[in-house]
């Protein structure tokens, strides 16, 4: 469309007229810094030249103003486009010259202009190679002329959306689909002046859904200024955002300081690109019918509060969240369930309520736990980006907003600081789909994501502080804010580790020599246990992913797990270590508890758990067997009884005998013979949720089969069957380790997972008279690790007991053929 | 002209950095690099299972030097990455030909 008649007249020199005013009108917008009011001067004082000079043009022909100059927002630098209408093609050979000595006379007087000369019928004709010419007549203006020439051009059919969204989609590729540039060029890149303009564009198409046009008033002010200044500072079309322009537009603007204009800029483009990428996704999904399909099934997923239409979900009730406030978490929880977006309206209805929501928490506290719940669905950060955007997650957590668009000055720093937080939680919850990847089994079989989720949340929201080192900062803020929603002790303990922690690994994997052993040593010691360990490996790998896009290399991969499996290593070996001298010296029963116990016991249990189990301890007396069993995010068995024979094997026998499948299992035992077992299952049938009685006849049964009352073949034959499974992917593997440990020998055996496994385990390792001192199981996926720390009349294993144990169990878990 | 290949341990690429800063060498090229010398790996041991780690993650530094420099370049670069320990790396020097500075076009000595 540009055929340009010169670059030439770039060394004329303009006429002094003009020079004069477009100085006036960088004058005034140096002293007002009103972007709106210098587009609009340029527009009218541009207009005035331009039909002036179209006076001496023959008759019967028109001039129409396109693109950004048709809307009258003509930056000081920006092309003047141009279109000349004429009737015919013959018409466009005859005007020829008069038309070069017009354009060539306005190019003398300085004006930039890009013009293109059409009949209206090639107008009124969209294909893919004059798609730009039909956008650009979307801001068509009369100038001068014959205007019945200009009223035959037809407003463009909806389909030229699609070429929009195709241009869009183009220009977005070339800047990495990301808003998140250091020098990010104000005009073209995602969330930029031409995203606003291609929202106005499909709303007057009205190519995607009922969309209104869309207002951005404190959006526009911002870029519009930018980029005024941009255009005056460079002296031509320049719209790159660079760091010497940013600081001296952030001098110009009375800006704080360049950080501070730039999260300006990033809360502007933001908002804009969000709308963008929206409509985007609307229309695209508009068009292919295999999503629409889905998406109409999607519908059957409504319920009393939301309905879903086309895929989106919108509240039932306009007045929902003002009736009943409580809705704005149902509705998150929803989303993070079913993996739907939140339509537009819904957004706003969100958007809406949320002083109200605001007041409904205040008075409402805990939200804890329902927060909690939305972070432990399967789209759980999804979801959480959605509260992120629309503000609900900051009217819950009002300490967020310190890290709003805040931006990180330097190389490494791509992201915002609260984009680099969603991108590391989204990066690490992403890790349990990706099966292959070292990191995803950690991920797997972690069961406190949700607090992990947490702590990255709050990692770095100290960073706006201006005291030094913002890891105690932060720390501090998320225990106000963790406590005010109702967090227990248990789980801010780790929160709190995490925050606190949150830059020890990825320092030692910098500055520490990882085949030192006092290097995994010190880090042993900082984490204390496999389960915090976990946890921090993972935070430390979302907090690098989430640096820039390509901060996680192999290389860094490879450091990380190599501090994290000799840690894992060290912390493993240290189980067997007995504690010897306990800090809670002020309890001289709880010391004499505590004899015998490996420091384990305490780093996993809370003082609150320890003093249950001192009193089970103590009602059951030397010989007594006391069960307690109680639901957190699974079921939770504690046997405390006097050590004997089969004791962890028959209460697994009796757990698989109600057909729960165990997740997790320790089993400690002290100095004077009291073992305490934890067995964490789940319920499958969900027979102790429908059935409340059921939990009473759990308690008691293991508490016959632990005192031999029943047979564990009879508790056997009421197990359900075990069919082999046809997709049993976990070779069956046992391994001894008569090195690890100082005590006791390690049994490590990984097998595909069924009912009644450990029951297996465990009586094949009894019958040979081994005494199991700890067992750590755990299941991933449906994979069970087990790790049994063995003994036989208090020490280990001869290596060729061992030996035939390990035959011996690896018989049992072989799957049946 | 010579130009200085050091492989060394990651954790030693800042003490590296700084103690040839310190000696007034401020241009090198610094990247991640894998891989193993005489000792071909070794074995790691995670959850009872042994995993052979052959590439080991290592630093490299690229660097010319002007010939009358060189041994004082080494020494310090030696200096600051020795822990004592197998895995240290090594480090090679080759003669350089020529050297552009594709700014303005100097040769030789002054590119450097």
């Amino acid at each position: 469309m540009k055929a340009g008649v010169g670059q030439v007249s770039d060394l004329l020199s303009p006429g002094p007229g003009i020079q004069l005013t477009e100085q006036q009108i960088k004058d005034a917008f140096f002293q007002t810094r009103s972007a709106a009011n210098a587009l609009d001067r340029r527009t009218e004082f541009v207009d005035q030249l331009v039909r002036e000079r179209w006076a001496w043009m023959p008759k019967g022909i028109s001039l129409v103003a396109v693109g950004g100059y048709g809307r009258r927002e003509l930056f000081p630098y920006s092309d003047i486009d141009l279109l000349i209408l004429t009737p015919d093609e013959k018409t466009q050979n005859a005007i020829k010259d008069p038309l070069s000595m017009f354009l060539r006379d306005l190019w003398d007087k300085g004006l930039r202009i890009s013009q293109s000369v059409h009949t209206p019928a090639d107008c009124n004709q969209i294909d893919a190679t004059n798609a730009e010419l039909a956008v650009s007549l979307l801001d068509r203006r009369f100038l001068a002329g014959d205007e019945s020439l200009f009223r035959q051009i037809k407003d463009p059919r909806a389909e030229l959306g699609r070429n929009i969204a195709e241009l869009t989609k183009e220009r977005h590729n070339r800047f990495q689909n990301t808003i998140y540039h250091l020098e990010p060029n104000v005009k073209d890149a995602p969330g930029g002046l031409r995203d606003l303009q291609v929202l106005r564009w499909f709303a007057r198409l009205g190519a995607a859904d009922g969309q209104m046009t869309p207002v951005f008033p404190d959006e526009i002010e911002v870029l519009f200024e930018i980029r005024c200044f941009l255009h005056y500072l460079a002296g031509r079309d320049d719209n790159k955002f660079s760091f010497e322009r940013q600081d001296e537009i952030a001098t110009l603007m009375g800006a704080v300081s360049p950080e501070d204009l730039m999260r300006r800029y990033y809360l502007a483009v933001r908002g804009i690109s969000r709308l963008a990428n929206r409509r985007l996704e609307s229309f695209e999904a508009k068009r292919s019918s295999l999503f629409s399909q889905f998406r109409d099934r999607t519908s059957r997923l409504s319920n009393s509060d939301f309905s879903i239409v086309h895929g989106e979900v919108y509240f039932r009730s306009s007045t929902a969240i003002q009736t009943d406030p409580k809705v704005v978490l149902r509705l998150f929880e929803f989303l993070a369930h079913h993996d739907l977006p939140l339509a537009t309206a819904a957004e706003e209805r969100v958007q809406q309520g949320l002083e109200v929501f605001g007041t409904w928490i205040e008075s409402h506290q805990p939200v804890w736990p329902a927060f909690r719940s939305i972070l432990r669905q399967p789209h759980g950060p999804k979801a959480l980006r959605a509260m992120h955007d629309c503000g609900a997650l900051q009217t819950i957590f009002p300490e967020l907003h310190e890290m709003d668009a805040l931006v990180i000055r330097d190389f490494y720093h791509r992201y915002t600081v609260d984009e680099h937080t969603l991108v590391a939680i989204q990066t690490v919850l992403a890790l349990r789909s990706k099966p292959g990847d070292m990191f995803a089994d950690l991920a797997a079989e972690s069961d406190d994501l949700d607090l992990l989720a947490t702590a990255l949340l709050f990692h770095d929201v100290g960073k706006g502080s201006p005291d030094e080192g913002h890891v105690e900062v932060s720390r501090r803020i998320a225990e106000s804010a963790l406590k005010r929603v109702g967090i227990d002790e248990r789980d801010w303990g780790m929160v709190s580790f995490l925050i606190g922690s949150h830059l020890e690994m990825s320092a030692m994997m910098n500055g520490r020599d990882l085949s030192d052993p006092v290097t995994h040593r010190e880090m042993a010691s900082k984490t204390g246990t496999v389960e915090r360990l976990k946890l921090l490996t993972l935070l430390t790998y979302g907090d690098i992913s989430a640096v820039n896009p390509s901060a996680m290399t192999p290389w860094r991969k490879q450091l990380l797990w190599k501090l994290y499996s000799q840690t894992y290593t060290e912390l493993t070996r240290e189980l067997t270590a007995r504690i010897h001298q306990p800090d809670i010296a002020a309890n001289p029963a709880l010391v004499q508890f505590l004899e015998g116990l490996p420091p384990r016991y305490l780093r996993t249990h809370s003082e609150e758990e320890i003093g249950k189990h001192l009193r089970m301890e103590r009602e059951g007396g030397h010989r007594g067997v006391q069960v307690s069993l109680r639901k957190s995010a699974a079921w939770i068995l504690t046997v405390v009884a006097g050590d004997r024979p089969y004791l962890f094997s028959a209460t697994a026998a009796a757990l698989s005998s109600f057909g729960f499948n165990i997740l997790k299992a320790e089993a400690f035992s002290n100095a004077r013979g009291t073992v305490i077992d934890t067995f964490s299952f789940a319920d499958p049938a969900r027979n102790l949720d429908l059935n409340p009685g059921e939990k009473d006849d759990v308690v008691r049964t293991v508490t016959r089969a632990i005192r031999g009352e029943i047979t564990i073949d009879n508790l056997l034959r009421r197990r359900p069957k075990i069919k082999p499974d046809p997709h049993a992917i976990a070779a069956s593997r046992v391994n001894v380790d008569n090195q690890a440990s100082a005590a006791a020998t390690l049994i490590e055996m990984t097998a595909q997972d069924r009912p009644g496994l450990l029951y297996d385990v465990s009586a094949v390792i009894s019958k040979r008279c081994a005494n199991i001192e700890v067992v750590l199981v755990t299941t991933e996926a449906r994979k069970a690790i087990d790790v049994f720390y063995v003994t036989k009349i208090g020490a280990k294993l001869k290596d060729e007991e061992a030996k035939d144990l390990a035959d011996a169990i690896l018989a049992v878990i072989k799957p049946a053929s | 002209m010579k130009k200085i290949e050091a492989i060394v341990q990651p954790f030693k690429l800042e003490e590296v950095k700084e103690a040839l800063k310190n000696i007034g060498i401020d241009g090198m090229t610094i990247s991640e690099v894998r891989g193993h010398g005489r000792q071909k790996g070794h074995k790691e041991v995670y959850r009872g299972q042994e995993y052979n780690v052959d590439l080991l993650p290592k630093v490299k530094f690229e660097l010319v030097v002007l010939e009358s420099r060189l041994d004082e370049v080494l020494d310090t670069i030696a200096t600051a990455a020795r822990s004592g320990r197998i895995g240290d790396g090594k480090i090679f020097v080759f003669d350089v030909i020529e050297a552009i500075r594709i700014r303005n076009g100097d040769r030789g000595d002054a590119a450097v």
